[in-house]
């Protein structure tokens, strides 16, 4: 019966071609809208490596003073914020905070070996605290390093597996430039700041040391406070804060509201990639079950003849259901030609699995719609009497 | 092979009830070649439906080798339909996507159990039988009206039904074709002893088979032996 089906569809290939083509186009744009669902869940699920509940972020733009008066200013003020007893811990950060619309992007070498394209955080020895990172190996910044020899650096397991592979990655010497090494002094398992629907890549974190950078500044200080703390602190802060950095620019944002902002940059495209996918395939939906709906009683006499030579109601239910089967099948075929192009080619930086997800579940959506689409007008095809079918005046 | 008792066939639409078949009593005996004559809109097509299954009378009762035929579900029809019945249209009824080969396969489509290779082979035989072995690739659009009909009688016998319902094989055809078609059916009757049931409005033809029997406003008005049936007995 199957091969009686290919054979069918095959030689009606003309008929069928514009809905073979509906299908093959629709499942393309399914594909591309899945993989882009399938890479964002599955950056969504993976673990972000920070807790940002209870987090602050203080951005301060300071004054026209002198850069030496701005840094004293700075200490005095990270040194008042330590002190509220609301605030836990109180980290300073370069302007890429987590959920920030900043990056910094670097690239470290060890050896022969290159990173790829890597995230570069520089922070102070309470962002640990603040952010509540796991290390997985060796320590975060501390005071200790005052005196190091070498900066300290702590790096992610890509990095580490970018860099070192299997080596043990704990006390390494990285080069920073000429004179300057970067020595490894702990591990985090995952760390990524920029957006729940990021992928994971390498990064690495460099020491802020307020002391001994007398004349810089850094702009911003994440600030972890006790649960429950609200508004009223808020405005009690920044007034106090205000009173030592006159003519600063200051302004407060829960991580929670970065969070979601930066989400719905990556939602709000999609939700509208979605919709508009939704609508094609709702149109491609309508225009097959049209079709389908007029082939019957175009096809009135095959059916009738095909009762009379032996088949069931049910049977011709199953032809009905079985050709948009195959229908879609030719479709199918085609358009998974093309999208095994992507994982093959490699055209974006994005693992092959996401793709195989994807084309998987678009086969499986084309295959349900087209069924769908199929049974009311089977059903119909199935229930016409092969006496009336075959009557001819 | 069929007896019908008592047929009434009344078509009920909303506006008129048409009564197509009234008080039908007919036995037709295995190995018979039966005509059936009547002006046109007698009921002739709607006795062939009834006898071959593909309609339900609305009162009596139809017999296949001595089995009352009710309450039979769809599929157990479908399957005497399959194993018993041949049918052949006026209008052949071919499906023109499929060769010549694929139509002729097709009522052994819906019988399980046979291979692809015992299908083709049955194909061929069948389509010997009727003259057209040069023809199997062909597409029905590509033959003439007579070559199609004989498409379609080997499509009816490929199964080797025991009886075969004719609706009028040569209505569509010149006389020289419907001779043709006549020769194959009378073969098949003679040669394989297929029961075989002909609606025709051709005289002659009629006179061929061994019975003939006449409608006229959906009753018997009469049912006699041909004189090619003391020929043929003889
Ligand atoms: N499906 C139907 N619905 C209503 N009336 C029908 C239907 N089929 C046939 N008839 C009517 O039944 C009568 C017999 O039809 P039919 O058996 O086709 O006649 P014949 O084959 O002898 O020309 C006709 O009057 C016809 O109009
Ligand atoms: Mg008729």
């Amino acid at each position: 019966m199957i091969r009686h089906l290919f054979k069918l569809i095959w030689n009606r290939k003309k008929s069928n071609f514009l809905l073979m083509t509906e299908i093959f186009f629709c499942f393309l744009v399914l594909f591309g809208v899945m993989s882009l669902v399938v890479y964002n869940v599955r950056n969504y699920t993976k673990p972000l490596g920070f807790e940002h509940d209870n987090v602050w972020l203080l951005t301060m733009r300071p004054s026209a003073d002198s850069a030496a008066l701005n840094h004293q200013k700075l200490e005095q003020v990270v040194q008042q914020v330590r002190a509220y007893p609301e605030v836990s811990h109180a980290a300073l950060t370069n302007s890429n905070a987590p959920f920030a619309f900043s990056q910094m992007t670097d690239n470290l070498s060890y050896g022969n070996k290159r990173s790829s394209q890597a995230d570069h955080y520089e922070v102070d020895d309470d962002y640990e605290d603040v952010l509540q990172v796991q290390l997985s190996q060796g320590r975060w910044f501390g005071p200790e390093d005052n005196a190091a020899h070498h900066k300290p650096i702590v790096i992610n397991r890509e990095m580490q597996r970018q860099l070192f592979g299997e080596e043990e990655p704990l006390g390494k010497l990285i080069p920073q430039n000429d004179s300057v090494n970067y020595q490894v002094v702990g591990i985090v398992d995952h760390f990524r700041g920029y957006s729940e629907y990021s992928a994971e890549r390498p990064a690495f974190f460099t020491r802020i040391s307020l002391q001994q950078s007398d004349k810089s500044f850094w702009g911003e200080l994440l600030i972890r406070v006790k649960p429950g703390t609200g508004v009223a602190f808020e405005e009690k802060m920044v007034q106090e804060i205000s009173g030592i950095g006159k003519d600063w620019t200051l302004e407060v944002a829960t991580l929670e509201k970065m969070r979601q902002n930066k989400s719905k940059l990556t939602m709000v495209p999609m939700i509208a990639l979605g919709l508009v996918c939704g609508f094609l395939i709702l149109n491609v939906a309508l225009g097959l079950f049209g079709v389908l709906w007029y082939n019957i009683s175009r096809r009135n006499g095959e059916i009738g003849l095909r009762r009379a030579l032996g088949a069931s109601a049910n049977q011709v239910y199953r032809q009905f259901i079985g050709e948009v089967l195959v229908l879609a099948t030719f479709g199918l075929l085609l358009g998974v030609a093309f999208a095994v192009q992507f994982p093959l080619l490699q055209v974006f930086e994005v693992e092959s699995v996401v793709y195989f997800l994807a084309l998987g579940i678009s086969v499986v959506v084309i295959y349900i719609l087209v069924v769908g689409c199929a049974l009311y007008p089977s059903r119909q095809a199935a229930t016409i009497h092969p006496a009336i079918a075959l009557h001819e005046e | 092979m069929i007896t019908l008792k008592n047929i009434e066939k009344v078509y009920q639409t909303k506006t008129i009830e048409t009564v197509a078949l009234h008080n039908v009593n007919l036995h037709i005996p295995k190995g018979e070649f039966v005509s059936v004559m009547g002006p046109s809109g007698c009921g002739k097509s709607t006795l062939l439906n009834i006898m071959g299954l593909l309609d339900e009378p609305t009162n009596g009762i139809v017999e296949i080798d001595g089995n009352p035929i009710s309450r039979y579900r769809d599929k157990e029809l479908a399957h005497i339909r399959n194993q018993k019945i041949g049918f052949v249209f006026q209008s052949y009824h071919l499906i023109n996507d499929l060769s010549v080969l694929d139509n002729v396969e097709l009522p052994l489509l819906y019988r399980s159990g046979t291979s692809a290779a015992e299908t083709r082979r049955l194909a061929l035989t069948a389509l010997e039988k009727v003259g057209l072995s040069a023809r199997t690739k062909h597409y029905p659009t590509q033959l003439s009206g007579g070559q199609r009909q004989r498409v379609a009688i080997a499509r009816a016998l490929i199964g080797q039904p025991e009886i075969i319902l004719a609706d009028e094989p040569t209505g569509n055809l010149d006389s020289v074709m419907g001779e043709e078609i006549m020769n194959i059916l009378l073969d098949l009757n003679r040669q394989d002893g297929t029961t075989i049931v002909m609606v025709t409005h051709d005289e002659n033809m009629a006179q061929k088979t061994e019975r003939l029997i006449r409608f006229f406003d959906g009753q018997q008005v009469s049912d006699a032996k041909t004189n090619a049936y003391d020929y043929q007995k003889v």
